[in-house]
């Protein structure tokens, strides 16, 4: 009887080994560039002929490899990465299955040359569709470059499914970009049909190479964040709010220095968003996570695209406090002119440390914003690039323009403030506030307002009659639409409540971009009525209550921001203006 | 025009009324002052349209006419001459200032252009001195509304009924009113002015000035021989006050103002920037005091007061209560409460004034 069971030959298990590590060309450049970045190359090329379908190479200038270990290198589950079970659950390197290079090897006319760093002689090995066919000795200088010709010659079912050329080649770019992301200190080059596609120096900052991939145009709309908290470090760079728009965007996840995807850090991180976006706008994100490596499990996906983290809820919840903690800072206000983004890349490697001490709000965050013209010495002045709040220590250096803006000077330049949509997010953070704390204090009346409501805005009252006394209105009678107001919150001297509870309650029962966006009820009241409470534009302030006003937006958490995702200030550098006058 | 006025008299007459000249306007005329001859001397002009003054100072007048000259490079000029007399004249167009070896030449607007003034019929007016009419709006300016769209708020009730007259202001949270009985009657009138006319009124008059005061269809004015206001009325009806002054109570203290007045600001140092929220509880022999302001903390204090009634616990802005305590003359105040949602009397012990603030409570958090 013969016997139904037999081990498949090799070349056979590499095949099928291979359609999982390799699906398209822009799998073999991932999985090439991730080897020579783990040979810690300097410089690595990619070189496609359409799309990779009929050739690729990748080649670096990395440490290279003796003749034996490229031989091995070859040989499945050969690795230099990992050397036992132990080692998998701290996986520190790109690569670390052993399986690249055999499955590339098994489904393409395979050339790999390589020679040692150290010097010595290089080696050329040449496999056709997983059978080596030669092994030379040859000259050539330190580094590895490998060739891929003909892939899937021998699986037509896979070849058959290969898109064209322009498709192959944009998902091999987007390969490259991935990775030349997450490795700022090594240069890329990309080429497609003598095409150069690519051409990314070595960069000291994010921002360098983001702007080198698509523009100083995008460079100049992301804010750096860099937040720590109880072992896990998210650093990167997010978008301004105000630059943000609906639709796609580019969101780039790496964790450990390697990309991954994940629609929860996504959404984690547009949570830290809430409120200072448009419904639907989309911000771009480059996040670096920095975890301890026994934390995250890489091991998830052959092509590695996911990762699996041991605290999800912690992760995502350290995901949204850094976005919010990068929002909090005047950074992410739009500017006049140029942006300085600027942003150093955290090296790979654990998260280390305790988390970034958060300024406390109020007082002490309030120090060196302003020209401290007359602070007491002594006091800690914080880094230029770290501009926080000041107190009012010069109201002399604060106008109002046209009734409606805030002009004041800053350390660094000056800044513009919208009244309304400044003590709009005063007011909400108040409002959300107030809620856990059981309500507003409001003011009772000495002559009750009564008013008319429409049938919709009177059930609209009866059924939000409980926020709308959290958050100051006390309200009577719903007789024949009409209410009677005996008490009144009292957000400011100008406030007209009346005018603010039509606006609001018309708001509320016939929606509005603004309240449709909340998440529950007590938010959609809280929006509206920060939004109609507000000081309006066009109202005088007196220099105290500019600066009271000044005072508030600044102990607030998202002081850049506006509840429908305005910006609440407008910066002004002094470089931008010496740039302006000409003095530079 | 040619006149000579003493240096004194000339910046009198301008600084009484350069108060009224508004900063900025789209009507130029507005931003100078009316000079004008009188039969012996010389009276000065000036207004924003609500409000107007005009003050006569005695000149020796050599030639007859009216002349408008920049407001406030003239009061500025007036400050800084030499202690000569004025000579004040009109040269094709021009006015000629010589003071001293001082000469100025400044450009004019045609006199023609500048606004007449209200027509008020004094004669079926009445009588008041200076002094009663700021003591009435000392008292009461303070609490107008400083809200725009209620305009009637912005204003001070002004109730003249026979011997007795009465002013009310209010911003619909706290309100004033005081009272006062004259010796002789003067009809019966209901007006509401705009406080910023009554400060001119306080500002111009004596105390002991016998004001001549009449009223138009739209317009109060008020004179003695030489000064002259007259300022706009605000329309409408007035809330109807005296349906919300409390007719009865049935808890009431009495306090050392300047003790409540203390422990008050020692709140307010600690309570909320937005509300001002002060907490008092009354009860027998002592008023307890506490803030809690989330973000910052909390504070108590606590004073000795005369009181009768059940305990009660209640709300304040304590910005209202600093204002009316203020104006409250006495050394002693009378506080009379009934219920935490209704507003708290503020009186004077001693003393003959006709004087009420009512102070509206805020909404308590558990």
């Amino acid at each position: 009887m013969t016997r139904r069971i037999h081990i498949l030959p090799d070349h056979v298990a590499n095949q099928i080994a291979a359609g999982e590590v390799v699906e398209r060309p822009a799998s073999a450049v991932k999985e090439l560039v991730e080897n020579s970045l783990d040979a810690r190359a300097g410089l690595i090329e990619i070189d496609l002929q359409s799309g990779g379908k009929t050739q690729l190479r990748v080649a670096d200038d990395g440490h290279g490899m003796v003749r034996d270990d490229a031989l091995l290198a070859i040989d499945r589950h050969a690795t230099s990465k990992i050397k036992d079970d132990k080692d998998l659950r701290k996986i520190r390197s790109l690569g670390f299955r052993g399986e690249a290079l055999p499955a590339i090897a098994a489904v393409s006319r395979f050339e790999l040359e390589t020679a040692p760093a150290e010097g010595g002689e290089g080696t050329r090995i040449k496999i056709e569709g997983g059978r080596v066919v030669a092994v030379d000795e040859i000259a050539r200088r330190p580094g590895t470059t490998v060739t891929v010709r003909s892939l899937f010659f021998n699986v037509p079912a896979r070849a058959k499914f290969l898109r064209s050329s322009a498709a192959e080649t944009r998902a091999a770019s987007e390969a490259t970009i991935q990775l030349a992301l997450a490795n700022l200190s090594t240069a890329f080059r990309l080429k497609s049909n003598e095409r150069e596609l690519l051409d990314l120096p070595r960069s000291a900052e994010l921002a360098a190479r983001v702007g080198s991939i698509w523009g100083d145009e995008l460079a100049a709309t992301l804010i750096p964040i860099d937040y720590a908290s109880d072992g896990i470090r998210v650093a990167g760079l997010i978008q301004r709010p105000a630059d943000t728009r609906p639709g796609s965007r580019r969101v780039y996840l790496f964790v450990n220095g390697r990309p991954f995807v994940d629609r929860f850090v996504v959404r984690a991180a547009e949570e830290g968003y809430r409120t200072t976006v448009p419904h639907g706008y989309k911000p771009a994100l480059f996040l670096y996570l920095e975890v301890p490596l026994e934390e995250v499990d890489v091991n998830v996906h052959p092509t590695k695209a996911e990762v699996r983290f041991r605290n999800k809820i912690k992760t995502e919840a350290t995901v949204t406090e850094a976005v919010r903690s990068g929002l909090e800072g005047l950074e992410s206000a739009p500017s006049l002119g140029r942006h300085e983004a600027s942003f150093q890349l955290v090296s790979r490697g654990p998260a280390t440390g305790a988390p970034r001490p958060r300024p406390e709000s109020g007082a002490a965050s309030q120090i060196a914003l302003f020209v401290p013209g007359d602070a007491p010495p002594g006091l800690p002045v914080e880094g230029e690039d770290t501009e926080v709040a000041a107190p009012m220590a010069r109201p002399g250096a604060m106008w109002q323009l046209h009734d409606s803006y805030i002009l004041a000077e800053t350390r660094s330049g000056l800044i513009i403030v919208d009244q309304h949509s400044a003590h709009e997010r005063v007011l909400f953070e108040r409002i959300m506030q107030d809620y856990d704390e059981g309500g507003t204090a409001s003011q009772r009346l000495l002559f009750p307002l009564t008013i008319r409501l429409s049938p919709t805005e009177a059930q609209a009252v009866e059924e939000l009659q409980g926020i709308l006394k959290q958050i100051g209105f006390e309200l009577e009678g719903f007789g024949s639409n009409t209410v009677i107001i005996h008490a009144v919150p009292n957000p400011h001297p100008h406030f007209d409540a009346e005018r603010c509870f039509r606006e609001m309650v018309a708001e509320l029962a016939h929606g509005s971009p603004l309240v449709d966006s909340a998440r529950n009820q007590h938010e959609r009241v809280a929006k509206s009525f920060a939004c109609k409470a507000a000081i309006k534009a066009g109202q005088p302030l007196s220099g105290l209550e500019m600066a009271e006003l000044f005072d508030r937006l600044f102990a607030s958490e998202l002081p850049g921001h506006d509840v429908h995702g305005r910006p609440t200030i407008l910066r002004l550098s002094l470089d931008e203006l010496e740039r302006r006058f000409g003095r530079t | 025009m040619k006149v000579t006025v003493t240096r004194e008299n000339f910046q009198r007459g301008l600084s009484a009324v350069a108060a009224t000249i508004p900063t900025r306007t789209t009507l130029p005329v507005l931003s100078n002052i009316l000079v004008e001859t009188l039969e012996d001397g010389l009276r000065v002009r000036g207004t924003d349209l609500d409000i107007s003054v005009s003050v006569q100072t005695a000149a020796a007048v050599e030639r007859q006419g009216a002349i408008t000259v920049p407001a406030k490079k003239v009061a500025d000029i007036a400050r800084e001459l030499p202690d000569a007399p004025v000579q004040f004249e009109s040269e094709g167009g021009r006015a000629v200032l010589v003071c001293g070896n001082s000469r100025f030449r400044l450009n004019t607007l045609p006199s023609e252009e500048y606004p007449s003034f209200p027509d008020v019929p004094f004669e079926e007016g009445w009588k008041l001195r200076g002094g009663e009419l700021q003591t009435l709006s000392a008292h009461t300016s303070f609490a107008v509304s400083g809200e725009e769209t209620r305009p009637v708020l912005n204003g001070v009730l002004w109730q003249v009924r026979g011997e007795e007259m009465r002013m009310v202001a209010t911003n619909g949270h706290r309100l004033a009113k005081m009272g006062l009985q004259l010796g002789v009657g003067a009809g019966e009138e209901d007006l509401i002015v705009p406080p910023k006319a009554l400060q001119q009124v306080e500002r111009l008059f004596d105390a002991g000035d016998e004001l001549e005061i009449g009223r138009s269809e739209s317009h109060l004015g008020f004179r003695t021989a030489r000064t002259e206001v007259y300022t706009r009325l605000i329309e409408g009806p007035y809330p109807n006050y005296e349906q919300v002054l409390p007719k009865s109570h049935d808890k009431e203290c009495v306090a050392d103002r300047g003790e409540l007045t203390a422990a008050i600001k020692r709140m307010a140092i600690i309570a909320s920037d937005q509300t001002h929220r002060v907490r008092l509880s009354f009860g027998p022999e002592k008023l307890a005091l506490a803030v809690q302001t989330p973000d910052l903390g909390e504070a108590e204090d606590e004073i000795p007061i005369a009181y009768e009634g059940g305990p009660i616990e209640i709300g304040f802005n304590a910005q209202y209560l600093l204002e009316v305590l203020r104006y409250v003359g006495t050394d002693e105040v009378k506080v009379s409460l009934s219920a935490p949602e209704r507003p708290a009397t503020f009186e004077p012990v001693g003393g003959d004034q006709d004087y009420v603030c009512l102070v509206m409570p805020l909404r308590l958090m558990e």
